[in-house]
């Protein structure tokens, strides 16, 4: 059958040519003129969030309370939604108007492909003060100079310890600098006869619950990238410090016996964390942990405070790690106005962020909320991560053009580094260097 | 029909005969056609449409979101100096020499065992076969949690048996073996269709050899294996494909391990542990691509991946033409 | 020994192997099950036994998530799916096993190589086309295609094909039988166990297939399946996973039962190759 398999063939040709057509041509290249100030938005809204069951309740309360506010508008919210399927279905055009993401690590990407718009035309026609949001988070939410996104909540991460074990052990205040730290680490930790550890004092490894590079790095304000976005890691010698004070602490428990006392710990989402089970006597963690702590935890004396810093810097003090969710108008948005009044009221509306703040129990973004964050701050225990949040040496993992890859590179070697024999870990984060700039490049 | 009458027609030497040989030939094309014309439609769809853009995607640039754009043979430079594509590959080669034959025996013996059952068999069969039924995550989340060094079940019964238990999936060593532990617990899929076959075997064939005087062993051998010959080819290509493809249960196994069983987003952080001996090449293809927005070199990674898949599938093919 | 102290023996040994390799892989399953009747607080930690029993865990599944309409849309798309694979996948696979013509093998390679493409970069070309075509936001895109066949069940079916004598389809030609004819009087029956085993993976594919209903349908709750119902089981920074086991065990339960009664196809295979000889 010859004319079939001609028309196989053409056909072939067809869906090729077709595919190429498709992806060549995704809608929506141009942005949509900003409407004169004073214009009241109006129609549906599609709000895509990745909250579910009890938290996505608490988006819908306080998305009733803007319908209330403006009648004109509808929306229509989808929950559980995936940060990889929303970026596919803005490519194909299907995407929301308005999407909240669970990480900074995708603000480069949607930034850089204008997947999401540039925020700045409605933020400057409607007067919106970004002094008012922390500088720290205001540099997580936009990307080379362009405003995708706004932040909506955070979570901020400090230095929890165990009142009891340290009170024991005669500490009077939780350790303010590494070295503090790394004494006080020894002074807790406890070993069985044969040697093999039974409490930790604060188990330095990379990779164990929250202790990744990211979350340490405060510590001794090392930098991640340069401003051309290429790798900072190899040139800033923060890091050899930060590596060199966590190694001497590995090798002072031994790391295979760390391993092995890692391996035997709870999960860190479940009543048997260790910190709950008093198996580590302090560590660093989220916001969020005060309230498994109250939960599962009910017979532990904990305490909250800044992470400790650097010996070299002790005015640093009073600062942690501070990432969050963000939200975004999609550049296929079928009604920016209304998208764009619907972020504004979620990011800016200090009612608004207080009662969502209170709600999921996370850290409100806006100064004017952070000074009357409700119930929040009437936690003695909460209302130290409020400060960390505001201090000026808190700081972030920034937005890159390929995401989390850096943190995830500089992961990945520590891994290897802290299992080996002690050495110069210099050359390692210039291959480190060297494999990230090389993905920034794949990725531009 | 077709084969027949295009042998006997072979024979035909008349004019006549020639142009009813042509005549027939057509409708065996059309009976050919008629059986095969969907699956072509979607060889076309699903193979050439897929991979046509996945070789186009590997020259290019692209986001998701805007054009792909040309960027020539960059993608393929990277791939020659790319250090974790080496460690990514080894270990998913590592699996596939591994994890393969050893699921292909342990279904084999399972499905043996299983087909000498005629009471009770329904029960065994559906019990043998729960694990590949359970949800991959849940599953994997449950099988790695029982081997959890300290708290799990496996380790604490070893020790009454006065054995130190591995630290299983927590150690850079054993995390590979215990995955093939995890392979043969979700062994059920391979099994039932070895079992399919082994009772598909001819009984008159097993008869006509214990008369020749042959053992249990030799049945096997020279009754049992070429009979399932063709479903034992069917298990090892797939097994290879499927293995080069192995990504849930190596995310979901390395999340439990590290203690951070979770769902969240930020799941590719834990790719990979202990020390990056649970890192797969299909891991690196998603996190590149998906996490880090290289999409045109992950599916440089992807072509690679069909490449060498299909070089192995078409050697074993080869090697087994018998069988064919 | 006598013969029948021997069977004895081997039937004792039999059944001990099978029950000791019965517990073995059940020990995860018991584990979820344990874990599906625990607080919340208790899941996931060493303490393996239900302290307290919570038997609502399972009232909370259907209260928390509209369970029936996850279940007819899985039962759907794993209904049609398996069907639509059968109604493409047997012929061709008949063509490919027993019919002699040119380019046979080259398709039949061709069709094994549809499966070597990992789905996480196919997805972006077939997400696009399927956008095209507006049928995003259902479950069409992974119905429709199995109308075309599926490379994993035709290869299997194949196989199966290929084991069946050839005498007994030219007897069914000689008797006049058209092709088709052939393939669903005599192949059809005789091919029972691999059309059986085809189908029951498709099905059970289909059931516990994530991915594909979270590409095609995160944004249409009414379309949502069980798979995707699981994963709503969690909060921004745990997940409850009582709540996850108990629903994961009901997911299981009606496979379970379709699996016990399929898998009684396979003792229809021995009967029938009684009648062959």
């Amino acid at each position: 059958m010859p004319s079939l398999s001609r028309k196989i063939r053409i056909s072939s040709v067809m869906a090729t040519a077709a595919l190429l057509a498709v992806s060549a041509c995704t809608p929506g290249e141009a942005e949509k003129p900003v409407a004169s100030p004073g214009t009241e938005a109006s129609g549906t809204v599609e709000f895509w969030h990745f909250f579910t069951d009890r938290e996505a309740a608490a988006i819908d309360t306080i998305v009733a309370d803007f319908k209330a506010a403006h009648p004109k508008i509808d929306v229509v919210v989808k929950s559980g939604q995936d940060d990889t399927k929303m970026l596919q279905a803005i490519g194909a055009g299907q995407g929301p108007d308005v999407g909240l993401s669970y990480s900074t690590d995708t603000v480069g990407k949607f930034c850089a492909s204008g997947a999401w718009l540039d925020l700045k035309p409605y933020i400057e026609r409607d007067g919106v003060d970004l002094a008012k949001i922390p500088p720290t988070v205001r540099s997580y939410t936009e990307f080379k100079g362009r405003r995708c996104a706004m932040p909506f909540l955070a979570d901020t991460y400090g230095f929890y310890y165990n009142k009891t074990l340290l009170a024991e052990a005669g500490i009077a205040a939780p350790p303010k600098t590494l070295t503090e730290l790394a004494d006080a680490a020894k002074k807790l930790t406890k070993r069985k006869p044969d040697g093999t550890i039974e409490r930790a004092g604060f188990l330095p490894l990379f990779g164990f619950y929250e202790h990744s590079p990211s979350h340490l790095a405060p510590a001794v304000g090392a930098k991640w990238l340069n401003d051309d976005g290429t790798s900072a890691i190899g040139s800033d010698p923060a890091w050899l410090e930060l590596l060199k004070w966590q190694k001497d602490l590995v090798d002072w428990y031994g790391f295979d016996k760390l391993e092995k006392f890692r391996a035997s710990l709870g999960d860190e989402w479940s009543a048997d964390n260790a910190f709950h089970k008093g198996q580590v006597a302090m560590m660093v963690d989220g916001e969020y942990r005060i309230a498994f702590l109250r939960d599962q935890a009910k017979d532990v004396k904990f305490g909250t405070a800044p992470l400790p810093v650097s010996d070299a810097h002790p005015d640093w003090y009073g600062g942690g790690y501070v990432t969050g969710n963000v939200i975004g108008v999609s550049k296929t948005a079928k009604n920016p106005e209304a998208a764009w009044a619907l972020i504004r009221y979620l990011t800016t509306d200090t009612g608004a962020i207080v009662k969502l703040a209170n709600l999921i129990k996370n850290v409100p973004s806006t100064t004017d909320a952070l000074a009357a964050p409700g119930d929040l701050g009437n936690d003695a225990d909460f209302k130290v991560f409020l400060d960390i949040f505001a201090h000026p040496h808190t700081s972030t993992t920034p937005p890159s053009a390929v995401g989390p890859a850096y943190e995830e590179a500089l992961s990945t070697y520590l891994q290897k580094y802290q299992a080996g024999p002690a050495g110069d870990p210099s050359a390692g984060l210039k291959d480190v260097d060297k494999q990230i700039n090389q993905l920034v490049q794949l990725a531009g | 029909m077709v084969a027949v009458t295009a042998k006997r027609a072979g024979r035909a030497t008349s004019a006549a005969g020639a142009a009813t040989l042509r005549q027939r030939r057509r409708r065996d094309r059309l009976t050919v056609l008629s059986f095969m014309a969907p699956v072509l439609l979607g060889l076309l769809v699903f193979l050439v449409y897929p991979l046509v853009a996945s070789v186009y995607f590997s020259f290019t640039t692209f986001d998701l979101v805007n054009a792909p754009r040309w960027v020539g043979l960059r993608n393929w430079e990277h791939l020659l100096q790319d250090p974790n594509v080496r460690k990514a590959a080894a270990n998913t080669l590592w699996l596939v020499v591994v994890l393969v034959p050893a699921r292909m025996l342990g279904a084999l013996a399972t499905g043996l065992l299983l087909a000498r059952f005629k009471r009770g068999a329904g029960v065994y069969r559906t019990l043998f076969y729960l694990p590949a039924l359970a949800p991959p995550v849940a599953a994997t989340l449950a099988f790695v949690f029982l081997f959890k060094p300290g708290t799990g079940p496996v380790n604490t019964l070893l020790a009454d048996l006065g054995i130190q238990g591995p630290l299983w999936f927590n150690s850079p060593e054993w995390a590979k073996p215990s995955l093939v532990l995890l392979g043969l617990w979700g062994i059920g899929d391979l099994m039932i269709i070895f079992l399919a076959a082994l009772l598909d075997v001819p009984k008159e064939q097993y008869e006509a050899a214990s008369l020749d005087g042959a053992n249990a062993v030799h049945q096997f051998r020279y009754v049992t294996l070429p009979n399932i010959a063709p479903v034992l080819l069917f298990a090892a290509v797939t097994g290879v494909i499927q293995t080069l493809q192995y990504f849930t249960q190596a995310a979901v196994a390395a999340s439990v391990a590290s203690g951070q069983a979770t769902t969240g987003g930020g799941i590719s952080s834990t790719f990979g542990y202990p020390e990056g001996s649970t890192f797969t090449y299909p891991l690196w293809l998603y996190v590149v691509g998906f996490r880090y927005g290289a999409l045109g070199y992950a599916n440089t990674l992807a072509v690679v991946l069909f490449v060498v898949a299909a070089a192995v599938t078409v050697v074993m093919l080869r090697r087994f033409r018998s069988f064919l | 020994m006598s013969p029948l102290n021997e069977t004895k023996l081997a039937f004792v040994a039999r059944h001990a192997i099978a029950i000791a390799l019965s517990v073995m892989f059940l020990c995860p399953i018991v584990f979820l099950a344990l874990t599906s009747f625990m607080s919340s607080d208790q899941s996931l930690t060493a303490n393996l036994w239900p302290t307290a029993w919570h038997p609502g865990n399972y009232a909370e599944v259907f209260a928390r998530t509209p369970l029936p309409r996850y279940l007819l849309n899985t039962a759907l798309y794993a209904t049609f799916a398996t069907l639509f694979m059968l109604l493409a996948s047997v012929p061709a696979a008949y063509a490919l096993a027993k019919l002699r013509w040119r380019g046979r093998t080259t398709i039949f390679v061709a069709i094994v190589c549809m499966m070597m493409l990992p789905p996480q970069v196919t997805t972006v070309p077939l997400y696009l086309m399927w956008a095209d075509y507006g049928l995003t936001g259902s479950l069409w895109p992974l119905v429709l295609p199995m109308l075309l066949g599926d490379a994993f069940s035709i290869f299997l079916l194949r196989q199966f094909l290929l084991t069946i004598p050839d005498e007994y389809l030219d007897a069914a030609r000689v008797d006049g039988c058209g092709e088709w004819r052939t393939l669903l009087r005599v192949v059809l029956p005789m091919a029972k166990p691999g059309i059986a085993a085809a189908a029951m993976f498709q099905f059970f594919y289909a059931w516990n297939d994530y991915y594909g209903p979270l590409l095609y349908t995160s944004e249409n709750e009414s379309a949502w399946t069980l798979s995707l119902g699981l994963a709503s089981f969690r909060t921004l920074h745990a997940v409850q996973w009582n709540i996850v086991s108990a629903a994961t065990l009901l997911t299981m339960v009606p496979i379970v039962v379709v699996f016990f009664f399929a898998q009684k196809a396979f003792v229809q295979g021995v009967t029938l190759t009684g009648v062959k000889g």
